[in-house]
């Protein structure tokens, strides 16, 4: 405690005559370096008037009871705040009228008695007040559509924010207009998939009909496409352009998007990147080396993943030489996990990847190189009396597997797993 | 599925680079949905659903209690005081170095005259001339106006001291000597759980969760269970891990580390204590393997240190990891794999693969744009949620809290504004306790006491949303307005004591047990630096009616131990009882306690006698209700059977009728403290009370430092006076009783009550006020002039000399042809202009009242014909109220004539209210003033009799202004009197005094009396 109010300090005091981190931040921030939350709000202005003064309180009243989850005094609060709207001296500030959009929609969420009607008023008189946030809200407003199964008001409200323009548009406004229109076409493939789940059903094959799902494809598809070229997570996105794509056979696309979405590396290592393409090259019938390629990279970024357990039995069937060595790190770095610690299946997976591996000369050294560093730790986090118990009373057959292995794993310990077990065998 | 990734993230943008933006509103993410994801195969339109990564909704949590309950009675405790003490006073800090260095202050000059000194008296063996005597100088300095030390010291004791260190004076006198102790001994004294960090003794106290049917649940210490530890340094940190059956606790301080371990049945153990070289900033306990603590240092340095096999160094980093922070605070904490750990400072959390060497790393988080920081955004704590997901990390900043998926580093799974005031430096998560239940994270910051409660879902097969916006939950200094009222000194220490900063956090779940699904709770504890520990416990918003099964259940972090219930049996008699007097007894209780709190709780309060009968029934009452809660506590912990004051309670409560309050509680929003949390709450504070009486170390006030005067004064007057003193002694008496009666009526002293027992005062004369008129002469003109300004005696001049004749007729002149043209111009105008002329005359012929005095007469006898009926009436009460009311006590030496209405009605030309301004304030002397006036102060009289006559029911307090507040009120008011004038003041005189109407006079004769007064509400 008092080593972070050292600590921020420090940080005030360097900063203030420093800037060498965030050159690029604006001057304004400067002035005080210790950012805690709610400075601006709680530090009285040199000069202000009764009007300022008052509002500003009430504002503190809100977010008081909206912390404390009383959603009615906030109301009652927040009938008076909106007059700080109408502020003449300087005009109300883009903060405030955020501000009041953000607290008023949170009231209405917890309002008992709260209807679509009184949403949509809220978030259309906000959306035009203010040009910065008109996105942002708009966005909002077609999420709030959306979870509530208005698809498709929501999708007339985001093609109407699509055709907004205004001046000049920063980073933040780029990329909300590029959101607008991915979740557009999301809604474009949901509906998309309605027309060609109807039109399956009907099962007479209208060209016009087809044409018109042709297009909500390619409307889609504009956009989808344009929105993957930007480094960030776009499960959803990716999946219904895919889908699409394999809908209308251009594999070709399909692997190239999948394929960047995975091993760009401007993108975040998303997981899910590398399952997609693997899945969707297992949809494709490709070769198990192509496939144990993906898995590769996956097990290097996620050695915990499921597919993992895929990985290590490709890997045990596998005819090359090094592969059994490979599976049996694998499966070994899968129960360094605690979520794999008590799995059956990979116990299993050991046990036979052992006994395979003991048909050849060399196994123990083979084993023993691969426990080395793990003799310290292995034992304690496995074969402890403790654990003997726990798995003799939940899982007698885990505990079947695990014991004869002990002895492999750790020939030089004697385990206390083994002895409970001896005892209790009894 | 613990190893499951979410099949699909909701989506985002991965934004490179340094954070960019600045805060601008407070709102945090309110009313933000903050993207959402389809769900729902590729079917018809309305098989898609959408799920947002921000839901409005989490599970509700209401608090049992307004306000957190201490946990262990207030320990002795070294508080700091709240505000820092003035740099600039100098003497002030001379003080405290001659007090606490006065070994260095005074110690050498007190070895050179030590002979000197001589504290025995009447030692008579002078061996030198200028030996100085201590009682001579004592009473030096008693008599001077000299500061004395506030820890004064008998001379005998330091006589004692003087033989006994024949070399040196004992500059530390024994008083001071033994608060130094004090201080020392309270340091290590003040303890608490563990989660204490500040103070260097450790304990562990096993807590249970009591709950049973019908009463909120609550929390015991069992008192045997302690077990204490006097570490070396303060404690910094402790991390604690429930690993199997065993739990394991670092503890940290500056520079030495150790680890305890204690289990179910076995007192807590210290495994090893190691020695840092550099300070250390974490310690960590491993969740994987028993044993293993990860230690960072300042240095940048990170140990592995297994218990009985020393330290291993796993990563080493000179400087902060992204960008240059300029801090060397190190966090260390481990990660799903048992040789993966997390390494943070404060720019962001590296994960660390310490198999390989040199070590990989990888970044997890950092500051910078991806994580949406704001510029100025530092790293405040890494805990890893091992509990909760095998694979999250909570990480926050002074804004916001990350959870974080150590599968897919750098892109965080969630975001929280968590809007605290300062930045969250303690955090408790826990998982839900069925999968449909959230996780929950508690932040905790170290100043503003603050908790926030945040909750989430998924991680697993769904992608992660948080549920509902963050809840603030109660913090110990919020809690006295939630209690009686305290004496302002009182409030003082409880004040400072309960805003103390926080030192801890943790909290203990109660998992609803199978059939009874509705016993759910959480207890949050929080440490303050004081070694204070408050709890608050929470439910479950759809709380329907308990079952009767009785549940006690310690499911605790800290103590993982399951508690056999002490007390089965008591509570199994009370429950059902108490169900049905619950909300009575805590209504009553605290409308009770609110009142008497402080005759009952002040020990210096001597007016007893004042009690009424009814009063002190009350406060037995009161009492006996004490006395059978704390049998109920004492109960719950060592479970005696006390029957007999069940009864007894159940007796006492009885009498009270239980319908009202009944309502009040279900119908009152604002929730009051249950009984047995305000009794908890008062030894509380009563303790603390002693306690800071008793241990100061250096008491903040000083005593009243008094002075004998007796030989500085000249006591011959005093014998002089000797005869006088018995009236004198007589008249304080007096005046002493008459404080009591009022004190026993609960009214103002007031002047009047007084004057009758000290008897008439000398009365100083008013002068005369000066006629002006009367003195006509030029120079006494000029003299009155001139009190009117420079310009009027200019003027004065001018007109005197004849130096503006030319003006004023030019003025004239363009007056008239003015005049003319307006005249001209249009009728109506001149009309207006010529009111606005009259009403100029009238200014400036005050002193001519014929007309306006007309007006204003008719005007009240307007105001009089109002009453109708009621005017013979209100002729009577005027009568009678006049003397009182014109010459209060004192200034009764020259009764006037009452006139009553009779006068009013016969000098209507004499009624002079506006030439009488405030000056004459109608004091004391009405036989001073001019016969003009006189008739005007009678029928100020006539007006105010009433209201005085109101006041003599009603109390003291009116009386008290009445010379002063006589001022008749304004013309221009009078014309305006209305109705709802009357009507407000009548409706505030009754609402007075309610003893009126039982006077038998209609309301309505005093109405018109009434308008006239409201002038004088306004005091």
């Amino acid at each position: 405690m008092d080593e972070l109010d050292r600590e921020l300090l420090a940080v005030k005091d360097l900063e203030d005559d420093n800037d060498s981190f965030d050159d690029n931040s604006s001057k304004a921030s400067t002035k005080s370096k210790l950012p805690l939350v709610n400075l601006d709000m709680h530090a009285e202005p040199p000069r202000e008037t009764g009007f300022h003064r008052s509002t500003r309180v009430c504002l503190e009243h809100i977010r008081d009871a909206l912390l404390h989850h009383r959603w009615q005094e906030a109301a009652e609060y927040m009938a008076c705040y909106p007059q700080m709207l109408e502020d003449t001296t300087n005009g109300p500030s883009q903060s405030c009228k955020e501000l009041t959009w953000r607290i008023s929609t949170e009231i209405l969420h917890h309002h008992p008695k709260s209807t679509l009607e009184d949403y949509n008023n809220i978030y259309e008189r906000m959306k035009h007040s203010g040009v910065r946030h008109y996105l942002m809200i708009c966005l909002e407003h077609s999420f709030h559509l959306l979870l509530h199964g208005h698809i498709e008001e929501a999708k007339r409200q985001l093609s109407v924010s699509e055709s907004w323009r205004h001046g000049k548009e920063s980073a933040a406004q780029f990329q909300r207009t590029k959101l607008i229109q991915a979740y557009r076409s999301l809604l474009d493939y949901i509906i998309w998939c309605d027309k060609k789940c109807t039109h399956s059903s009907t099962e007479n094959s209208d060209s016009a009909e087809n044409q018109d799902i042709r297009n909500y494809f390619r409307t889609a598809s504009v956009n989808l496409k344009d929105i993957l070229k930007n480094p960030g997570v776009w499960d959803p996105f990716i999946l219904c352009y895919v889908e699409m794509l394999e809908f209308y056979e251009d594999h070709e696309e399909a692997l190239k998007v999948l394929n960047d979405y995975a091993y760009d590396n401007s993108f975040p290592p998303n997981p899910n990147a590398h399952v997609y393409l693997y899945q969707y090259l297992k949809r494709c019938d490709t070769a198990e080396k192509k496939l144990m390629k993906v898995l590769k990279v996956l097990h290097v970024l996620v050695p915990s993943h499921e597919l993992m357990l895929e990985y290590s039995s490709s890997l045990l069937q596998s005819e090359k030489s090094g592969d059994l060595q490979k599976a049996l790190g694998v499966v070994l770095e899968m129960l360094d996990f605690a979520c794999w610690r008590g799995n059956l299946v990979v116990w299993k997976r050991l046990e036979a990847i052992i006994q395979k591996l003991q048909l050849e000369k060399d196994w123990k050294d083979v084993v023993f190189t691969k426990m080395a560093d793990r003799q310290g730790w292995w034992p304690a986090l496995h074969f402890t009396n403790f654990h003997a118990s726990k798995d003799s009373e939940e899982n007698p057959e885990l505990m079947q597997v695990k014991a004869p292995l002990t002895k492999t794993l750790c020939p030089s310990l004697t385990l206390k797993y083994t002895d409970w077990q001896a005892i209790n065998g009894k | 599925m613990d190893y499951q990734f979410p099949e699909q993230l909701y989506p985002s943008f991965y934004n490179c680079g340094p954070p960019d933006l600045v805060l601008k509103h407070c709102a945090g993410n309110w009313g933000c949905y903050d993207g959402v994801r389809p769900q729902g195969g590729s079917g018809p339109l309305s098989s898609w659903t959408f799920t947002s990564r921000h839901q409005v909704r989490g599970e509700t949590w209401r608090h049992t209690e307004p306000a957190p309950v201490p946990l262990l009675p207030p320990k002795n405790s070294v508080l700091w005081p709240s505000t820092p003490p003035d740099p600039q006073d100098f003497p002030e800090h001379m003080q405290n170095f001659f007090m606490d260095h006065c070994q260095d202050a005074f110690g050498s000059m007190s070895e050179i005259l030590n002979e000197d000194l001589i504290f025995k008296q009447g030692t008579k063996k002078m061996s030198r001339i200028d030996s100085v005597y201590m009682r001579k100088m004592e009473s030096l300095i008693k008599k001077g106006k000299l500061k004395k030390r506030p820890l004064s010291f008998p001379s005998k004791v330091l006589n004692a001291y003087g033989s006994m260190l024949s070399d040196v004076l004992p500059a530390v006198p024994p008083a001071l000597l033994g608060s130094l102790l004090a201080a020392a001994t309270l340091r290590a004294a003040a303890s608490s759980t563990p989660g204490n960090q500040g103070l260097d003794c450790l304990n562990f106290q096993r807590v249970e969760l009591q709950q049973h049917g019908g009463t909120p649940p609550c929390l015991n210490t069992i008192s045997s269970d302690l077990s204490s530890f006097q570490l070396k340094a303060p404690v910094r940190q402790i991390s604690t891990v429930s690993l199997i059956n065993n739990c394991c606790v670092a503890v940290r301080s500056d520079h030495l580390c150790g680890v305890w371990r204690f289990s179910e049945g076995d007192k807590p153990q210290l495994m090893e204590v190691v020695n840092t070289q550099e300070v250390a900033t974490c310690i960590s306990v491993s969740p994987h393997v028993l044993g293993e603590v990860l230690v960072a240092s300042e240095s940048g340095a990170v140990d592995l240190w297994t218990v009985g096999r020393g330290m291993q160094r796993v990563r080493e980093e000179g400087e902060n990891l992204y960008f240059n922070a300029k801090s060397s605070w190190r966090w260390c904490e481990f990660s799903a794999h048992p040789r993966v750990m997390v390494y943070a400072d404060r720019t962001g959390v590296e994960l660390t693969d310490i198999r390989v060497s040199p070590v990989s790393n990888h970044t997890l988080f950092r500051i910078s744009n991806t994580a949406e920081c704001r510029s100025g955004e530092r790293l405040i704590l890494s805990r890893y949620l091992a509990d909760i997901h095998p694979f999250h990390h909570l990480i926050t900043t002074q804004h916001s809290a990350y959870i974080m998926d150590e599968r897919f580093p750098c892109v965080h799974m969630l975001k929280w504004d968590h809007m605290m005031q300062s930045p969250p430096m303690f955090c408790h998560a826990f998982p839900g306790s069925a999968s449909s239940r959230t996780a929950k994270v508690l932040l905790g910051s170290h100043r503003s006491q603050e908790i926030t409660l945040l909750q989430y879902s998924g991680g697993k097969a769904e992608a992660c949303s948080s549920r509902g916006p963050p809840q603030a939950l109660l913090r110990p200094r919020d809690s006295l307005r939630h209690l009686p009222v305290q004496l302002p000194h009182r409030l003082e220490l409880a004040t400072s004591r309960l805003s103390s900063p926080a030192a801890g956090l943790t909290c203990i779940q109660k998992r609803g047990g199978g059939e009874a699904a509705g016993e759910e709770c959480i207890c949050v504890l929080q440490l303050t630096e004081a070694g204070d520990i408050f709890y608050q416990i929470l439910e479950p918003e759809q709380s329907h009616t308990p079952p009767p099964a009785l549940e006690n259940n310690t499911i605790s972090e800290i103590n993982p131990a399951q508690q056999p219930p002490p007390s089965l049996r008591r509570i199994s008699e009370a429950s059902s009882d108490e169900d049905i007097i619950g909300p009575t007894q805590t209504q009553s209780f605290v409308a009770e306690t609110q009142e008497e709190e402080r005759p009952e709780l002040d020990t210096y309060a001597s007016s007893n006698e004042s009690w009424s009968p009814r009063k002190s029934r009350r406060m037995k009452n009161l009492q006996l209700q004490v006395i059978v809660n704390d049998y109920d506590n004492d109960e719950t912990v060592s479970g005696l059977d006390t029957g007999l004051n069940e009864e007894s309670a159940r007796e006492e409560k009885a009498d009270i009728p239980e319908e009202p309050s009944r309502v009040e509680e279900t119908t009152s929003g604002s929730r009051k403290l249950s009984d047995g949390v305000l009794v908890t709450w008062k030894q509380w504070l009563q303790k603390l009370m002693q306690k800071s009486h008793k241990n100061k170390p250096r008491p903040q006030r000083r005593q009243p430092f008094k002075i004998t005067t007796k030989e500085l004064i000249d006591l011959s007057s005093d014998d002089e006076a000797r005869g006088e003193d018995s009236a004198e002694k007589e008249r304080v008496e007096n005046v002493r009783r008459d404080l009591r009666a009022c004190m026993a009526n609960r009214s103002l002293l007031v002047h009047s009550a007084v004057s009758a027992s000290l008897g008439a005062q000398e009365v100083v004369e008013v002068p005369d006020a000066v006629k002006t008129d009367r003195w006509g002469d030029p120079t006494s003109e000029r003299f009155t002039i001139s009190w009117q300004g420079e310009g009027a005696w200019q003027a004065w001049w001018a007109e005197n000399l004849g130096l503006n004749r030319e003006k004023k007729v030019e003025a004239l002149r363009r007056k008239r042809r003015r005049e003319k043209e307006v005249r001209r111009a249009s009728s109506q105008r001149s009309v207006l202009s010529s009111s606005f002329c009259s009403s100029l005359s009238y200014q400036s012929d005050l002193s001519d009242f014929s007309d306006l005095s007309g007006w204003s007469s008719s005007a009240s006898l307007g105001a009089w014909s109002d009453s109708g009926g009621g005017l013979s009436q209100a002729e009577g009460s005027v009568g009678r109220g006049i003397p009182r009311a014109a010459t209060p006590s004192s200034s009764q030496t020259d009764p006037t004539p009452q006139p009553g209405n009779q006068t009013l009605a016969s000098q209507p030309g004499n009624q002079t209210l506006a030439s009488q301004p405030g000056n004459q304030t109608l004091t004391s002397q009405p036989g001073n003033q001019t016969p003009r006036a006189k008739p005007q102060e009678d029928y100020l009289s006539a007006l105010f009799a009433p209201q005085d006559d109101a006041s003599q029911h009603g109390g003291y307090f009116l009386e008290e202004e009445s010379p002063v507040l006589h001022a008749p009120p304004p013309v221009a008011s009078c014309s305006s009197q209305s109705a709802s004038l009357r009507s407000v003041r009548t409706g505030f005189s009754q609402s007075l005094t309610p003893s009126q109407s039982s006077q038998g006079r209609p309301g309505l004769s005093q109405a018109p009396l009434a308008k006239k007064k409201k002038p004088r509400m306004g005091f």
